[in-house]
């Protein structure tokens, strides 16, 4: 996991590309521009994990997992699920896809990666419960593995629990 | 789509491209200097490319708020140049160019925010004229390299770096970023000028400096 970094004993920075997986303790954490952040969590078993998803579809170019829509959520489910050493039934909430700069290029990334997570979550009966999309500011979201709350920051307004 | 290998520059290449960017770094800390009416000399600058997971670094501390002033790039390379800095070193400029005490600007009022666009507008042009004239321009091509008026932004400091390098993301895993950082007086600013060119910028540099490879 090269995208992640412990920032504290309790958080852990997810990098563009990445994911990382948590049970019951700790707060995984990613910031978003156009990127979506993808996090799923396992209520029953405490297990959460989050994505911070470039590009919508990986068409065998490589990369990392957490980098496309089509290989970050398989491998979030993957990994979730290895750490629980179970299968597991987790819900999905999202957040991102905003667009600073009003680009046609970046606007159409971002809401291509919107459309394309929501469509695969569906594909994989994964109930997507919550989502805070769009928009020209960066967002901070975070996951509590312990609860399964979600943070949403902007700068300049108060958090929101997704 | 272009392969992974063929989007990043050799070493050759960024070395020449290190000498055209520092260039227009200079002419850029020149014009500021001109305009703040104060001695500005560049301290330090970097030409890199960094993996994905590295790009978001580029400012430091990732999840402070910052204020940056971004103008697209039109014409021959296109992209964003971006100046960004905290707070307090830009409501310092503030004070600078509204000659009042060091100090008097405290929040981002209408006077503080033109002021840190001003300035912004005024690097840009003078980054790119210098960056137009290191890379001359193919008669069959376009040939202007003009900034957008920029826009004043606070946001995470990572969140701007995700949204400046998404267009290079689209081709390759890893990102261009140049930057520098300016003295003024004699004392370090907390300011960086960025230069992230698109995917097709990248393919122009590419071919721009194909005899350095």
């Amino acid at each position: 996991m090269k995208g992640v970094q412990q920032l504290s004993s309790t958080i852990s920075a997810v990098r563009m590309g990445d994911l990382a997986v948590s049970a019951n303790n700790g707060v995984l954490r990613t910031l978003l521009g156009s990127c979506i952040g993808l996090a799923l969590y396992d209520h029953t078993h405490k297990v959460g994990g989050l994505a911070h998803i470039v590009l919508p579809q990986s068409r065998d170019s490589g990369g990392p997992a957490g980098k496309f829509v089509d290989t970050a959520i398989p491998a979030l489910c993957a990994r979730m699920e290895t750490l629980a050493g179970r299968s597991l039934k987790p819900t999905a909430r999202i957040a991102g896809g905003a667009n600073m700069f009003s680009t046609t290029v970046i606007q159409t990334i971002g809401t291509q990666n919107i459309e394309a997570t929501v469509r695969l979550l569906g594909e994989l009966r994964i109930p997507l419960l919550g989502r805070h999309c769009g928009g020209e500011k960066g967002r901070r979201m975070s996951l509590d593995s312990a609860t399964g709350v979600i943070t949403i920051e902007i700068v300049g307004s108060d958090p929101i629990e997704l | 789509m272009t392969t992974q290998h063929e989007n990043v520059l050799s070493i050759e290449q960024l070395d020449a491209f290190r000498i055209a960017f520092h260039e227009g770094a200079a002419e850029a800390s020149t014009a500021l200097g001109q305009w703040i009416d104060k001695p500005t000399r560049i301290s330090f600058d970097v030409v890199e490319q960094l993996p994905l997971e590295e790009a978001t670094r580029v400012l430091g501390s990732e999840g402070e708020p910052i204020c940056f002033c971004v103008s697209q790039m039109t014409g021959r390379l296109t992209g964003q140049l971006i100046l960004a800095f905290s707070d307090a070193s830009g409501l310092a400029l503030a004070d600078v160019l509204l000659n009042q005490p060091r100090g008097t600007a405290g929040v981002w009022g209408e006077m503080e925010t033109s002021a840190a666009l001003e300035t912004a507008n005024i690097l840009a042009c003078a980054f790119l004229n210098s960056l137009y004239r290191a890379f001359p321009a193919d008669p069959n091509a376009a040939s202007e390299l003009l900034p957008t008026p920029p826009r004043f932004s606070r946001d995470y400091a990572a969140s701007l770096i995700e949204f400046a390098v998404m267009a290079q993301v689209i081709e390759s895993d890893h990102v261009l970023v140049a930057q520098t950082e300016f003295q003024i007086d004699g004392d370090p600013v907390d300011w960086t000028l960025l230069f992230v060119p698109d995917a097709e910028s990248m393919m122009t540099l590419r071919e721009a400096l194909r005899d350095s490879r």
